[in-house]
């Protein structure tokens, strides 16, 4: 967050001073974090997994932030200056909220797209949170409830099936296409990412490629690249 | 059987091509309810044609080659109708966000309601709790039904009232819209409102 942000806070609670940015990772703070995962999860065809600390984290400045704007406000003897710096903050606070709720209506598209994978698979159930599993199942539900209401209970009892495996068909089950491309950013050196027998690829410090999303997923979890 | 010549798969491509069309000119038909049924009856011709072949077939000579086609074109029709159910209630979802999650403008909208079939305002009601039990895991500082397309740049909008709305909560107290006039007021408190068509955005 910006530095006029910090110092409101500051100001609002001398005691614990600045409290959340102590607590960033690789000197990079919650909210640049929060962006980065933001674009990863944008750009990735699968769902990643889910930065539930870092949220909460950032919800809960959010409503530390929206109390001591609250406080303020109120308070007769600020000065013009102080009362353009809590505006300031109040503007920081609408785009920091802007953020966290497209990163979340993006991963619960992804959710309502995969939602019948997500149900058979158990890897990508360790993904995501325990909200969105379980509304992943009650969109998995909601989906084959209209389905069947609408069209299958009509069909004859052998087509009536929702997981048929016809030949030539493609399944019926959408799954997260991973060997999707996508232009990765590489962080800092990389081991060497295998396509295949004798082609590798070492990607240096800030190296720039456009590969399958399946060759890079490991690293982008580890946080080793960011997708472009 | 009908009078009209018509070969296998013709009315699936029909709706197939519906969807199409939806896809491209970006709006929500009406449900084709005949055309739907149309397509159940001749799954049901379909499966009995193929059981008369089932009952008739030579053990030696194995499967006759009509029963294949028959199958195809079986397994085709259904996932047509599933592909046209399918779209449609992606379309419904996309609704639902476009108006910021506020299920009963859409539904009370007679253009809209018009279009839907029963199941699909039952789907609809019910991807709304749905929701609404997903949304409640977040804090009420944030709404995450709100809008994503435009970053917030200012903190209030000054806001022509275009249709009554009541008395709405804002950080200044509560306001009574009414038609006609103007406010100054902050964009997270009637953001939802602008989308719906209440108040608009004076530039």
């Amino acid at each position: 967050m910006a530095s006029a942000s910090a110092s409101a806070s500051a100001r609002a609670r001398p005691a614990s001073a600045a409290p959340i940015l102590d607590t960033r990772q690789d000197d990079e703070s919650p909210i640049s974090q929060l962006t980065r995962h933001w674009i990863n999860e944008r750009h990735a065809p699968d769902i990643l997994p889910a930065q539930e600390d870092l949220l909460a984290s950032l919800l809960d400045h959010i409503r530390r932030q929206s109390d001591a704007v609250q406080l303020l406000r109120g308070e007769p003897s600020a000065s013009e200056e102080e009362h353009i710096r809590i505006m300031l903050v109040q503007m920081e606070v609408e785009r920091v909220k802007f953020i966290v709720r497209s990163y979340v209506r993006t991963r619960l598209f992804k959710i309502e797209k995969f939602a019948r994978f997500i149900m058979t698979d158990a890897t990508i159930q360790t993904r995501i949170t325990t909200a969105e599993r379980a509304h992943a199942s009650r969109h998995a539900h909601l989906t084959d409830r209209h389905f069947h209401t609408s069209v299958l209970q009509s069909l004859p009892e052998t087509q009536s099936h929702l997981d048929d495996t016809p030949i030539f068909m493609p399944p019926m089950i959408t799954k997260p296409d991973d060997s999707r491309a996508v232009f990765v950013h590489a962080l800092r050196d990389c081991p060497p990412i295998r396509f295949h027998e004798d082609l590798t690829l070492e990607m240096k410090r800030g190296h720039i490629s456009l590969m399958p999303f399946s060759f890079i997923e490991q690293l982008l979890v580890r946080g080793d690249v960011e997708l472009l | 059987m009908s009078t009209e010549t018509r070969q296998f798969g013709d009315l699936a491509t029909q709706l197939i091509m519906e969807s199409r069309r939806s896809t491209q000119t970006d709006t929500l038909l009406k449900y084709n309810d005949s055309l739907v049924r149309l397509l159940i009856r001749e799954q049901r011709d379909l499966e009995r044609a193929a059981e008369a072949l089932e009952a008739g077939m030579d053990e030696l000579q194995g499967p006759p080659p009509a029963l294949l086609i028959i199958q195809t074109a079986v397994s085709r029709n259904k996932r047509c109708l599933l592909a046209y159910h399918s779209h449609r209630i992606d379309r419904l979802r996309d609704l639902y966000w476009d108006v910021g999650g506020a299920l009963p403008h859409i539904l009370n909208n007679q253009g809209f309601r018009s279009k839907f079939s029963p199941h699909e305002v039952d789907y609809l009601r019910q991807y709304n709790s749905s929701l609404m039990e997903f949304r409640s895991e977040f804090s009420h500082e944030l709404d995450i039904t709100a809008s994503i397309t435009n970053p917030p740049k200012d903190l209030h909008v000054l806001v022509h009232v275009v249709k009554d709305c009541g008395v709405i909560q804002t950080e200044l107290g509560s306001i009574n819209f009414q038609k006609g006039q103007r406010f100054m007021v902050r964009r997270a408190d009637i953001e939802h409102l602008i989308i719906q068509g209440y108040l608009e955005e004076v530039s």
